[in-house]
């Protein structure tokens, strides 16, 4: 018994052992504005190059926990103010120049500077210094405690590239990942070769990777099924997956990501700036026939700004019940009859589809309680200028894929235009625990006081679906940051 | 013909000139941020003004646009904000996958609108051949009734997906001329088949007019075979209304090939127009403009030289 239990779990692993070699097409639904993940808050830079080509001191694995990277080993004081870096030797960047802990401060030291040109300075605030101890120890100081300051080195915007050669990344990107950036044909297609300098010697498995931009979702289909492209990097349409499901020759990923679909509320100005309509908004919709509708069952419905992936998630889906009744009730607590219906209009970036589907669902909704919903449509650039920038809106539908980002709450003139004192100073202690636990604990304090706020209508994590064919091996299940990391996939023979 | 053609380049200028300032007037009023777009939802407001800063965008209008006049002048179309590329280099990249995509659907509609509009206008003529003419009209009108990108899908998963023949999309680039053929080749005929009805129509209704005319009546007369009467005596005179169609579909395709380019993921002029619009990439946009109304210009230009070319009374003194 024992000898063919062991058998049984040799043959499987000599089945599943990696395969060197071959190459992976895969297709993106958005091609990056530019390859620099400093520069540019895009999501789609990341999903390319994090960890495949850039690497940062720490980094997320596949379940969302921090695991070393250019970092060998890393400590925390116990007062959490000191941070201290031991990095990997030996390690080369893609130009041939040798990574060390210049390479290190010099990224940090940008990433702090607001004026350098980094997107996120404000990950950095806490950091009072940033330097080399030794040839390969970098000690970074923080004024005050920062619960978040791990995490936030662990996002691709804290890759570290080559010292003095900042601008340069934008086109072509220099890392030390197991993959190096080849070539970017504008509008067509991001190649990447293997590092055959890369300090891991058994990795990457795949000799290229070429990541193809094709935006429509039946090309997409067709693109795997004629075999054109190996892999359906995300996006996969919820129709497609089914089609793909059947058959047995394609392998399809339903799984977590970071992304919250949020109907947002201009907490602002009449009417959402009453807590009473907000919750007849809540009590309105309902979450689950949205999910069925637009995704077709796939994905998760939330309660609140934050996705099971995320770190100290609390499941708060159930705290509105869908309840028609108390809705109307509640407007007209409000003010609003059948006399004088509360009128509003809801502003669609027409360009996300799902936002566009989650929207019109909602305005059904919303409509069968008598909150009378416009929709109004526009390009994203105009979505950005009105809506994101002006704060001018009632009401608007977009996913927040940034991970781990309920402090966008703390800040009042975000276009939640949510002003709490209290979630303010919440999230400050939340900031300032040097205690994981009880970080944890004033984490899921900060999730329930959004939703007894009820400050937005959070649908659903939209789910990541992915589809690719069989023979594609070690592909991430999860996104815990928006990541198409391949440097451990590989062919089956 | 000289001073003709050089008269016609003044105006062309001119309008060039105008189309720039309209556009340029027209992307001011639209709302949008280039730097946001570019540096994503959530980046820091320093960031967002070095950008600003770094594109001129925080300078007056009027001193952008002659900026950008003085650069276009010479031969500079600056640096696309999307792409952070030069603007003339993108052009010409897509230009390379566009231009053979229209030039090749324009080639394949015309020799296909006269093999249709030939038979169908042959059939209208004889008294017996109604039918047959009725048949081969509504067939053109209901093909080009079809939606381009329903057309595409269904070519792709015929010939991609299950014969396996063709590539389903993207563009290896011209350095495999082959391999590049080979991926225009749907496109093309997505376009072809969607657009050839238009054609087909006009070649039908010119020859049917020319048909009536004396000179055929003579030709017949004279026992000349009816083929003949039709392509070498009728279509001559025919082809004048017909070439100036073709200049309309030339400045049309431009412009409609974005959805075959979507289709077919081809990084062509179409695409590029959709996604320097939707990021507000002024530069690219102004680009854009300036050499669509040139190639416009141009075809134009094309087609009223030829009128002389096909009809000897036709001169430009």
């Amino acid at each position: 018994m024992l000898v063919l239990a062991a058998g049984g779990a040799n043959a499987q692993s000599s089945a599943d052992q990696p395969t060197r070699g071959g190459r992976l097409t895969v297709s993106v639904s958005a091609e990056p504005p530019m390859l620099d993940p400093t520069s540019s808050t895009s999501a789609e830079i990341s999903r390319l190059l994090y960890d495949n080509v850039l690497q940062g001191l720490v980094k997320l694995g596949p379940d969302g926990k921090i695991e070393p990277s250019l970092a060998s080993r890393y400590q925390v004081s116990a007062d959490g103010k000191t941070y201290t870096f031991t990095l990997r030797p030996g390690v080369k960047f893609h130009d041939g120049s040798a990574f060390g802990t210049d390479d290190v401060v010099a990224a940090l030291k940008r990433a702090m500077d607001p004026k350098s040109g980094h997107t996120h300075p404000e990950y950095y605030a806490d950091m009072a210094s940033v330097a080399a101890s030794g040839p390969n120890t970098v000690v970074i100081k923080l004024a005050r405690p920062n619960a978040d300051f791990l995490f936030n080195l662990a996002r691709a915007d804290s890759v570290i590239m080559p010292a003095g050669k900042t601008d340069a990344m934008k086109s072509a990107p220099i890392g030390t990942g197991p993959f190096k950036f080849v070539s970017w044909q504008r509008g067509s297609a991001i190649t990447l070769e293997r590092n055959p300098a890369y300090y891991n010697k058994a990795l990457p498995y795949l000799d290229a990777v070429t990541f193809r931009f094709i935006s429509d979702p039946n090309a997409q289909l067709a693109a795997l099924r004629s075999g054109d492209i190996d892999v359906i990097g995300y996006g996969l349409a919820p129709e497609n997956a089914l089609s793909l499901k059947q058959g047995g020759d394609f392998n399809v990923i339903v799984g977590n990501s970071t992304n919250k679909v949020t109907v947002s509320m201009n907490n602002g100005r009449a009417p959402f700036n009453d807590i009473r309509v907000r919750k007849a908004v809540q009590y309105a919709v309902d979450k689950n026939a949205i999910l069925q509708g637009v995704m077709l069952g796939n994905g998760t419905v939330i309660g609140t700004h934050r996705t099971p992936v995320e770190s100290c998630y609390y499941d708060l889906a159930g705290l509105y019940k869908p309840n028609p009744r108390l809705s109307r009730s509640l407007l007209q607590q409000a003010g609003y009859t059948a006399q004088k219906p509360l009128k509003i209009t809801l502003t669609l970036p027409s360009q996300y589809d799902y936002a566009v589907r989650t929207g019109q669902a909602v305005a059904a909704q919303l409509n069968k309680v008598g909150i009378q919903t416009e929709i109004k449509l526009v390009d994203f650039s105009t979505w950005l200028k009105q809506v994101f920038q002006g704060g001018d809106y009632d009401m608007s539908v977009i996913g927040h894929a940034e991970p781990n980002d309920i402090g966008i709450y703390a800040n009042k003139s975000y276009y939640f235009h949510y002003d709490s004192p209290q979630f303010r100073q919440q999230f400050d202690s939340y900031l300032r625990s040097t205690n994981r636990s009880a970080a944890c604990l004033t984490m899921r304090a900060l999730q329930k006081r959004l939703a007894d706020d009820a400050v937005n209508v959070w649908v659903q994590e939209l789910p990541y679906m992915a589809a690719m064919k069989n023979r594609v091996v070690g592909w991430w299940t999860d996104q815990p940051l928006p990541s198409l990391n391949v440097t451990q996939v590989y062919l089956r023979k | 013909m000289l001073n003709y053609v050089l008269q016609r380049l003044l105006g062309a200028a001119l309008t060039l000139l105008i189309a720039a300032a309209l556009v340029f007037g027209i992307l001011l009023t639209i709302p949008g941020d280039p730097a946001q777009t570019v540096l994503g939802l959530d980046a820091a407001p320093e960031a967002l003004a070095r950008l600003r800063h770094q594109l001129g965008l925080d300078q007056p209008p009027l001193t952008r646009f002659a900026e950008w006049l003085s650069g276009a002048l010479h031969g500079d179309l600056r640096q696309s904000i999307r792409y952070d590329a030069p603007v003339g280099e993108l052009l010409g990249q897509r230009l390379g996958v566009s231009l053979p995509l229209i030039g090749l659907t324009l080639l394949f509609s015309s020799l296909l609108a006269l093999w249709l509009g030939g038979a169908a206008a042959r059939a209208a003529a004889r008294p017996t051949g109604r039918g047959r003419d009725t048949l081969i009209t509504t067939l053109a009108v209901l093909v080009s009734a079809l939606p381009s990108f329903w057309v595409g899908l269904m070519l792709m998963l015929a010939f991609a997906v299950w014969l396996r023949w063709l590539p389903s999309g993207g563009f290896p680039g011209w350095q495999d001329p082959g391999r590049a053929l080979l991926a225009l080749t749907l496109p093309v005929l997505t376009l072809t088949l969607t657009r050839v009805a238009v054609l087909a129509r006009m070649v039908r209704a010119s020859l049917l007019d020319a048909l009536g005319q004396d000179y055929v009546r003579t030709a017949r007369a004279k026992g000349v075979p009816e083929r003949r009467v039709l392509y070498r005596h009728a279509l001559r005179n025919a082809l004048i209304p017909i070439v100036t169609v073709l200049g309309v579909q030339f400045a049309e395709l431009l412009t409609a090939s974005v959805i075959v380019e979507v289709v077919f993921s081809l990084p062509g002029f179409g695409t590029l127009v959709l996604t320097a619009i939707e990021a507000r990439d002024y530069p690219m946009v102004q680009g854009i403009v300036l050499v669509l109304s040139a190639l416009v210009i141009l075809a134009n230009l094309l087609v009223d030289l030829s009128y002389a070319a096909l009809d000897p009374r036709v001169s430009y003194g």
